[in-house]
């Protein structure tokens, strides 16, 4: 299916999301969509999708202009789209979900259907499995799956390898290579270069809501990428490692149990230690987040205590600061704007005599968010939201918890905020953060918690550790001798 | 330009789906409809005695729709109002049951609407209550609420509170002369109950808008886990929001007792409750709408009572319209993609 | 900033819209609220507590009503039905008296005993208009402003006729009665019902130990889903306890409904509604007969003397007219006979009813309360007002003699 757009715009308030996008996709090709944060990547793929509907400009499938008025009609005609968060209900399973949305199911075709495709795709599926104790990287291949039963010729995957596990990843290039095959096209929005130069056949990058080159044939090379996304750009700077001080800690966790519905973790004795950054390695799911909450005092051991600067985490606590992934539903809130924010924030966060106002401007400088004051953060990027949450970390915090600390946000960004971070490591502060991405633990940590089978190593000096050494303690390989 | 006229499409559109479903219901009913919207619409203002029987009806309506909106601020659907409306008439009647010829009067109005707006708050607290710890959604403890609070009610009517010798549905021995609201000459108009409503509404205003409370109220609302992780006392503003939705809600069932029925009745909150709720359905927290949506409600329900009169018409059909404007309002946002509450 | 003004101006304009809609809407009806014409007709108006049709109390009102329009020329009834919580939470009694004048009723008739506060307060709002509140007694408890009136009919004559019409055709002795709520009002009827079913239950002959009667209070007049007990269900429990006749003291025919299905399912049960002539017409194969009221031969006469400026204050009980308990014209209280009672058991009925015309009086002692105590020593008559403010039930009833 050829899919070609025309003169496509979309503008949010005063915000031109996209301008006068045109381009083509041709069939039995993996087009790579690459941007930094907020160039208009999502925003082009949801008109694709039926999610939005074009302000002007048209849509042609094989030549016809088409109208997608919704995701379901959008399916119909043949454009899947996978979202960054899989949605699905959680109390179904695999084939409950997928029939759901399909015109006249029948479930033993059904079935039949998961089941060729999981094994022509090489994912590990199983009809009867629940949504609920899948990975983020399984309810992804289900939506896939659905898609492609469904029927969809074109299959749109915005920033698919966010929060799934290295394995995950090489499944679902591989798998992707094998649907392009049969002839189908597939869309994949990421602004990670080493991805589009191992997976993509094609390059189309965005920027600030306009086409900067299109369709390049791959190779080419990142810095040609780079400079189209950026115009300009830096290198990585590779930051010494501190070391691991051992007298009075910043947390201290003595004899602890933590516990969620579904998962047990310790008992941990942990001392972490002032002035440092903290790396929290592990397959995700392996009780990091877990561990963060209760470090922040947002849920309460079952058993033994949490000491923060020495005294006891009895409630959350603006000086230990934690940044959840799920921005929108945990991180902020999304119809407030940060001026707002910052009056909520006010007791930690004001200048005596500063109106939150003055504030929030000030903050928007500093951490060059793309917003006013008075702009609910919901009708942020989602990288300008992570700034914004970042920004509202309190000076006096001396406990920064983050999850995925520089998901949705670009090289440049992203080095921006380390920058930041290590500031506040070097004046005390002590940071855990984990990540998904083992060579941004690696690069940034100046120890590693690794967490493994309900269980926490003990902290792990930077310098004694290689990154293959680090995923062999992940998947458990030697876990034994460094379990705390 | 463009927005402008978009944002002002929906509700009136909304409005105009609404009324034109009425107008085929009551056309297939045989009614002359445009007669039964001018009574509808109009009946409730043609004399000074409907004038002020629609104002008394507005006042506990707005008082209920100002709490609401602070519950739903919070995030909380209080349908446990009417029950809270029920048991501050049942406070207020317990503290009027005092009172002795020559006490001070003025001393057991006061009294009564403060027992009132306690009871109201209490009930409500034990709603968020049983939310907070025992996971119980305050939509099912609240209409559980409701039902317990109407028992009570009807046990006191019909037992320790009855009338001497006969107990009635028509409620406990009517109160002293006294003690009954002062009424504007040849009305049943009592001035002080919608100027108290209107002083709530202020109140509430403000402390929503305009203070950091409100602001961390609302922040409850809009993302619980979002507001705690900021530091919000959550359950804390959770619980007062719910507490002062109770207060206004028992304010309202302690004026009925004084100035509406002057006894209690089993039906103390009579369905102003649930009105309230879709009042505040379609205004949602925006305490701003809530006067002039409560005053087009009253005046149609007001106006119903003339239907079967005027025209044979039934009077339920003030519900109906009501109900179809709060759903063709929530469609609309459904269709432009705000949430629905 | 942008943002706000915006959504300010937008607010704005919305609300004036609104108001714009309002106002046309207003003006366009003003014109319509005239006062209405001033011709001769004689308006009165009715407020009624049930629906019309109900097959019970508020329908033997509104038929007796429309009866009276019909016959006499020159009246009009106006009227509003289903005054009652349930139906219409905010509505006041003053508040529909208050339409009903405006529709130019000079004389109001309130229908419940539950209106007694509120006709008692409209009265006197409009102190030139006559209000009646049948079944209310503020003329003898002296709470009445001078144009109220009360108006009650001698239902125990009724209730005895409907108790003895249950005596004869049980098989087993084993009667029910389904109440609404307890007052001195439904006591004094349920006492009656029991008076006449012992009185003829011994005149056939029975075993006076086998005669049960047992009450059961719903907690209204008729079914509030939530407030009241489910007559429907009530009833049935009636039956599965054992009893084969129950008798109706609510304002709703659910008894004689669901006897008629039991028949139908091939059960000997009957049942003797209350308040509606037509009332067995919802059952008519496990009918036994109804009391009810008419109310022609009253309002007649009150409309005609408020009309002829001759109407005076009083608390009027009326009864049967003796010669022909079911005349229209002239019969306040009537027995209507159901199929379902054997023309045996009618021809005692009728002689039943001739000894009553004849003076026979079942309020004579001795009769015992439901908890023992004296309420009539032998031989002793009751006063009509020892009968109105009936205490308890009497002994033999089985059943709640206070709410609880």
């Amino acid at each position: 299916m050829h899919v070609s757009i025309q003169q496509l715009n979309k503008s949010f308030g005063p915000v031109r999301a996209n301008q006068d996008i045109t381009i083509a996709f041709a069939a039995g090709q993996i087009h790579g969509v690459l941007g930094e944060n907020g160039a208009g990547k999502s925003t082009l793929m949801k008109l694709l999708s039926g999610v939005y509907k074009p302000d002007s400009g048209q849509i042609f499938i094989n030549g016809t202009a088409v109208t997608l008025g919704t995701p379901r009609l959008a399916v119909q005609i043949g454009i899947g789209m996978v979202g960054q968060d899989p949605l699905d209900v959680p109390v179904f399973n695999v084939l409950e979900n997928i029939a759901c949305g399909l015109q006249m199911p029948n479930d033993a075709e059904v079935r039949q259907q998961i089941i060729h495709w999981s094994t022509t795709l090489g994912f590990p599926l199983h009809p009867d499995q629940r949504m609920r104790d899948l990975t983020v990287g399984q309810r992804q291949q289900v939506e896939i799956v659905r898609l492609l039963i469904a029927g969809s010729d074109v299959l749109i995957l915005d920033e698919p390898t966010t929060g799934i596990t290295a394995a995950q990843v090489d499944a679902l290039f591989a798998a992707l290579r094998t649907i392009v095959a049969t002839g189908k096209t597939v869309l994949f929005v990421t602004h990670k270069l080493d991805e589009i130069v191992a997976l993509c056949d094609t390059v189309t990058v965005l920027r600030a809501g306009q086409i900067v080159g299109t369709q390049l044939a791959m190779p080419i090379s990142k810095e040609t990428m780079l400079t189209a996304m950026f115009g300009e750009f830096a290198t990585h700077a590779q930051v010494p490692a501190k070391p691991i001080p051992t007298a009075d800690p910043r947390w201290q966790l003595s004899d602890t149990m933590l516990h969620d519905a579904t998962f047990v973790l310790g008992p941990l004795n942990l001392s972490l230690p002032k002035g440092m950054i903290i790396g929290l390695a592990g397959l995700e799911g392996s009780g990091q987040r877990l561990f963060m909450q209760h470090l922040a005092g947002i849920a309460r051991p079952d058993r033994g205590q949490i000491h923060f600067d020495g005294v006891p985490i009895t409630r959350a606590n603006p000086t230990a600061a934690w940044l959840p992934a799920d921005r929108l539903h945990e991180g902020i809130i999304g119809a407030m704007s940060l001026r707002e924010h910052v009056l909520l924030l006010r007791d930690s966060l004001l200048a005596p005599q500063q109106t939150a106002h003055e504030k929030a401007a000030q903050l928007i400088a500093d951490y060059a968010i793309k917003a006013t004051p008075d702009m609910p953060l919901q009708q942020l990027s989602g990288g300008n939201q992570q700034r914004a949450m970042l920004a509202l970390i309190p000076e006096s915090a001396q406990g920064i918890l983050l999850e995925h600390p520089t998901r949705g946000l670009d090289a440049v960004s992203a080095m921006a905020i380390w920058q930041r971070l290590q500031v506040r490591r070097d004046n005390g502060a002590t940071v855990l953060f984990f990540s998904a991405d083992l060579s941004e633990v690696m690069q940034y940590s100046d120890a590693v918690l690794v967490f493994f089978g309900g269980h926490v190593s003990r902290l792990l000096a930077h310098d004694t550790l290689s990154e293959e050494a680090l995923a062999a303690l992940i998947g458990g390989v030697g876990f034994a001798e460094v379990s705390a | 330009m463009k927005t402008q006229f978009v944002a002002l499409r929906t509700p009136v559109i909304a409005m105009g789906v609404a009324l034109a479903v009425t107008a085929v219901l009551l056309l297939l009913a045989g009614a002359d409809v445009l007669a039964a919207f001018g009574v509808l619409l109009g009946g409730a203002l043609t004399t000074p005695s409907r004038i002020s029987d629609m104002l008394m009806l507005l006042a506990p309506l707005l008082l209920c729709a100002v709490g609401l909106t602070a519950s739903f601020a919070a995030g909380q659907y209080n349908l446990g109002i009417e029950g809270q409306m029920t048991v501050g008439g049942v406070a207020a009647m317990w503290w009027l049951r005092g009172y002795q010829d020559g006490s001070p009067v003025i001393l057991y109005w006061i009294g009564a609407v403060l027992c009132g707006m306690l009871m109201g708050a209490v009930w409500a607290m034990l709603v968020a209550l049983l939310k907070r710890y025992m996971h119980v959604s305050e939509i099912f403890a609240g209409l559980g609420f409701n039902f317990v609070a109407l028992g009570l009610a009807l046990y006191l009517v019909f037992g320790p509170w009855k009338r001497p010798g006969v107990a009635s549905m028509s409620g406990t021995e009517p109160l002293a002369d006294a003690l009954w609201l002062p009424t504007l000459t040849g009305t049943r108009l009592t001035l002080i109950t919608p100027i108290l409503a209107i002083v709530m509404l202020a109140i509430v205003w403000r402390l929503i808008r305009h203070t950091h409370w409100g602001l961390q109220v609302r922040a409850c609302g809009l993302s619980a886990l979002a507001s705690v992780r900021m530091g919000v006392p959550a359950t804390r503003r959770t619980f007062e929001a719910m507490a002062l939705c109770g207060a206004c809600a028992g304010m309202a069932g302690a004026l009925q007792i004084i100035g509406v029925y002057h006894s209690l009745v089993p039906n103390v909150a009579s369905g102003i409750g649930l009105m309230g709720l879709l009042v505040a359905l379609l205004v949602r927290a925006d305490v701003r709408w809530v006067a002039l949506v409560a005053f087009f409600f009253a005046i149609i329900t007001s106006g119903s009572i003339q239907l079967p009169l005027a025209l044979s018409i039934d009077s339920s059909i003030s519900g109906v319209l009501q109900g179809l404007i709060v759903l063709a309002i929530i469609v609309a946002r459904a269709r432009r993609g705000e949430d629905a509450a | 900033m942008k943002q706000q003004m915006v959504s300010g101006r937008t607010s704005r304009t919305m609300m004036l819209v609104v108001v714009a809609i309002l106002s046309l809407v207003f003006s366009a009806c003003a014109a319509q609220s005239s006062a209405p014409a001033a011709d001769e007709k004689f308006v009165f108006g009715l407020v009624l507590v049930g629906p019309i049709n109900d097959g019970g109390w508020s329908q033997a009102h509104y038929d007796s009503a429309k009866y009276i329009e019909s016959k006499t020329p020159g009246s009009q009834m106006v009227y509003v039905d289903k005054v009652n919580p349930a139906d219409r939470p905010n509505v006041k009694v003053e508040q529909v008296v208050d339409e009903l004048i405006a529709k130019g009723a000079k004389l109001i008739i309130t229908t419940s005993d539950d209106f007694k506060d509120g006709t008692r307060e409209a009265a006197k709002a409009h102190p030139d208009v006559t209000f009646v509140h049948a079944s209310g007694d503020d003329v003898i408890t002296g709470k009445a402003p001078a144009n109220l009136g009360n108006l009650m009919g001698r239902m125990e004559y009724g209730k005895m006729i409907a108790g003895c019409a249950a005596a004869l055709q049980s098989a087993t002795g084993n009667i029910s009665f389904i109440g609404p709520l307890v007052n001195d009002e439904t006591r004094r009827l349920a006492d009656s019902a029991y008076l006449g079913a012992k009185y003829c239950w011994n005149q056939r002959g029975g075993d006076p130990a086998a005669l049960k009667f047992n009450v059961t209070w719903i907690g209204f007049w008729f079914n509030i889903p939530g407030v009241t007990l489910d007559p429907t269900k009530v009833v049935n429990d009636f039956f599965t306890a054992g009893s084969d006749v129950v008798i109706s003291g609510i304002d709703t025919p659910e008894a004689v409904v669901e006897a008629g299905k039991a028949q139908a399912a091939g059960k000997a049960v009957f049942a003797v509604p209350y308040d509606f002539k037509e009332a067995c017409a919802k059952g008519e194969a496990a009918c036994l007969g109804v009391p009810y009221f008419n109310w022609v031969p009253s309002y007649t006469k009150l409309i005609n003397d408020v009309k002829g400026g001759t109407w005076k204050q009083e608390f009027t009980m009326f009864g049967p007219d003796w010669a022909d308990i079911n005349a229209v014209e002239t019969s306040g209280i009537g027995f209507a006979k159901g199929k379902a009672l054997t023309a045996e058991n009618a021809t005692k009925l009728d002689a039943f009813i001739a000894e009553l015309a004849g003076g026979l009086n079942l309020w004579t002692g001795p009769i015992n309360f439901q908890d023992g105590t004296a309420f009539l020593k032998d031989g002793e008559v009751a006063t009509d007002k020892q009968v109105w403010y009936m205490p308890q039930l009497l002994e033999g009833m089985e059943g709640q003699s206070v709410s609880k």
